[in-house]
């Protein structure tokens, strides 16, 4: 369901283009492994800020194509291996829209599995039924030939750029800009004047969505804004 | 390794590996007619088509263009930058043969992209003699788990025929990737060289022999960087391991869109039904691909439900335990006319493509595997596959997202029977298993790790550099 647009906004002539970039990542196999969740939990305790990153936000990159049921490997790992539907829920209910830092990330999901071992203390040393590999990944960010200064230049270059590109500005941009926010919506409400087209992007659910999903929803609103300030 | 594998590695543009026989395990088979074995055909012993007894002319290899329809402009773009950052860099690639096996196979394809990318990227092959290539192939099942004495004579071997090439290759390219264990001592050069040294590693290390392992680690422990196709054949080592998975290249005949009508005569010249559904497995006949758990969960599963059985591999010509196997499954079949059992020569890439696009539902019931291209080839045709939980497939397969997982011929027989009655659920699984063999398994997305790797290795010098 697309959230509702202001008819009529007051649009301005951006003052600065919106640079489309995209983040290409090369996946590292880390030195941490779990065989329970107890393993599991130390682990995330002592790795890497880069291995967090890697399996909440870079691994909804990796499956950008599935709709429902993946949320982060922590959860997925819980239900698959460890067979423990509430945890895996209640890790999968993490959302890393409400993080700007990883490390507010990391407390959340330690908390969650705190929580739950302590209230099933048999769980913590069942072995699993494969191991977790703890990885991370090593980014290079790279511009595209999209650098739009117009709201028809915007939305010409949401449709054509790559759902790594959206992936990037929409999802990864809070770690980089520490806002609640993301970049389209930010250079919608600080560069043309709409901010709610930036509000209603910002509301996309991307848990629910494919990213090809997620980019049909950014231009139906940046659509409708336009036809609203016509 | 004879002077004509180095000269097809010189032309290695042009070699088209399905027109050989596999040898990643260290067999080194020149092509050869197929024996006109029979298929067993709804009881009938129908002799596999003409057509399929002799090599095809292999295709020429496609340009990154040609991949465009397939990836998008954006994914083409991204290459295209991430080789412009590296012009005039080039990469050296080293593997122990230029023919057969799915190294060589994509060394076919990766070699001609890079370098059409304006990365001119040299294929150099290590030679050696039966002696040597005894022991790379003990070594090899050795670091699958093989129990083997590793002898002081064996280990002199090794080391000679790596000091022997080494003398023979120059290593003036900006980035030397050594695949898999038999060059690993290739790395003595490194002092001389400027390169980043990279050690591709092909083969499942989570279990290796420990004398094995110790003798080479020493060489590993030298590189730059080293290379594993999964998180689990990875070892703890004092260098960065990334992970590359292996990939299917889209445009490959055994991968390439088929006519409709392609599809329909290839599956009449082998007696396949398409008015009903097709569960098809694809593999060597060899026990670790279960082909008789297959049968049995088939079975299980006609019970309830209406389908054929398509078992079509090969291995069975030219291996004495293959032939066995075969026999194995041809006793499990029976005298049901539904179970058609193909034993195929290795260059039919063609009709194994077909065969996979006729199917309902494919199978790769594995008690042990590697990555397992044949069900990234399965995800890729979009269809619903079930498979073993073993080596890579976990890493392709999502339970209930990109396909199922199973642990058992009752479990097996049970998905069968699920995905033949709700097909929009097989539908949806199969769709999305396409798309992550798009986002991660192809040959494009293999181009762009590498470029990457290679920008990250000199991105880190430079930083190195400044300190």
């Amino acid at each position: 369901m697309l959230n509702a647009v202001n008819e009529n906004p007051v649009m301005r002539k951006p003052q600065k283009p919106f640079y489309c970039n995209t983040s290409e990542h090369l996946l590292r196999i880390g030195r941490e492994k779990a065989t329970t969740l107890c393993e599991l939990l130390e682990a995330m305790r002592r790795c890497p800020d880069d291995s967090i990153f890697q399996h909440t936000f870079r691994t909804l990159q990796e499956h950008h194509f599935i709709r429902q049921g993946f949320s982060n490997d922590f959860a997925h790992w819980s239900l698959s291996a460890c067979n423990e539907p509430a945890l895996a829920e209640q890790l999968a209910s993490v959302d890393v829209r409400e993080f700007t830092a990883i490390e507010g990330l990391r407390l959340r999901m330690l908390e969650i599995m705190d929580e739950f071992l302590e209230k099933h203390p048999k769980s913590a040393t069942h072995p699993a039924h494969e191991p977790f590999y703890f990885c991370a990944s090593d980014i290079v960010v790279l511009p595209t030939p999209f650098a739009p200064d117009s709201l028809r230049g915007f939305l010409d270059a949401i449709n054509q750029v790559s759902v790594h590109s959206i992936h990037h500005h929409f999802i990864e941009a809070r770690l980089r800009i520490h806002r609640m926010s993301n970049d389209f919506s930010q250079w919608l409400e600080e560069e043309a004047g709409l901010p709610e087209a930036a509000d209603a992007i910002e509301r996309i659910d991307f848990y629910t969505n494919t990213m090809e999903g997620v980019r049909r929803q950014i231009a139906r609103i940046v659509s409708q804004a336009m036809n609203a300030t016509n | 390794m004879s002077t004509e594998d180095q000269r097809a590695a010189a032309a290695s543009t042009t070699v088209d590996t399905q027109t050989t026989t596999e040898t990643d395990n260290g067999q080194r088979t020149p092509p050869k007619p197929h024996p006109a074995r029979r298929a067993t055909d709804r009881g009938s012993n129908r002799p596999l088509p003409v057509s399929v007894l002799t090599p095809p002319t292999p295709p020429p290899p496609p340009h990154l263009d040609d991949y465009q329809p397939i990836v998008g402009q954006g994914q083409l773009d991204t290459l295209r930058f991430l080789a412009k950052e590296l012009k005039g860099k080039t990469i050296k690639m080293v593997n122990s043969t230029a023919v057969g096996g799915g190294v060589a196979e994509m060394l076919n394809r990766l070699v001609p992209l890079l370098s059409e990318l304006e990365v001119p990227t040299h294929w150099d092959v290590i030679t050696g003699g039966n002696d040597f290539f005894e022991v790379t192939k003990a070594f090899h099942n050795a670091l699958h788990g093989t129990s083997y004495e590793l002898t002081k004579s064996a280990q002199e071997i090794f080391l000679m025929y790596n000091e022997q090439n080494r003398a023979r290759m120059q290593f003036g390219e900006g980035m030397v990737v050594i695949h898999d264990p038999q060059p690993v001592g290739l790395i003595h050069s490194r002092e001389k060289s400027h390169a980043h040294w990279v050690w591709r590693c092909h083969i499942d290390l989570s279990n290796p022999d420990a004398k094995v392992w110790e003798f080479l680690r020493p060489f590993v422990e030298q590189y730059n960087a080293a290379i594993f196709s999964s998180q689990s054949f990875a070892r703890q080592l004092p260098i960065p391991q990334y992970l590359f998975y292996p990939c299917i290249d889209p445009l490959s005949e055994k991968n390439k869109e088929l006519p409709d009508s392609q599809v329909r005569q290839i599956c009449d010249e082998f007696g396949i039904d398409r008015s009903r559904p097709i569960v098809t497995q694809v593999s060597r006949f060899d026990r670790l691909k279960d082909p008789v758990g297959v049968v049995q969960a088939y079975k299980l599963a006609k019970k309830y439900v209406d389908c054929q059985l398509v078992l079509a591999g090969g291995g069975a010509s030219d291996d004495p335990e293959g032939a066995a196997v075969l026999q194995e499954v041809k006793e499990a079949a029976g005298e049901d006319p539904d179970i058609i059992i193909l034993d195929l020569p290795p260059w039919c890439a063609l009709e194994i493509n077909a065969i996979q696009r006729a199917s309902t539902i494919i199978v790769q019931k594995s008690l042990k595997e590697g990555f397992g291209l044949t069900v990234t080839e399965a995800l890729w045709k979009g269809k619903p596959a079930i498979a073993g939980a073993v080596g890579g497939i976990p890493n392709q397969i999502i339970h209930k997202l990109t396909g199922v997982l199973v642990h058992s011929v009752e479990g097996c027989a049970f998905q069968i029977r699920y995905l033949l009655t709700h097909p929009e659920f097989a539908r949806s699984i199969g769709a999305s298993g396409r798309e992550h063999v798009k986002e991660n398994f192809l040959m494009t997305t293999n181009v762009k790790r590498w470029l990457l790797l290679f920008r990250i290795l000199e991105n880190a010098k430079a930083a190195r550099g400044k300190v």
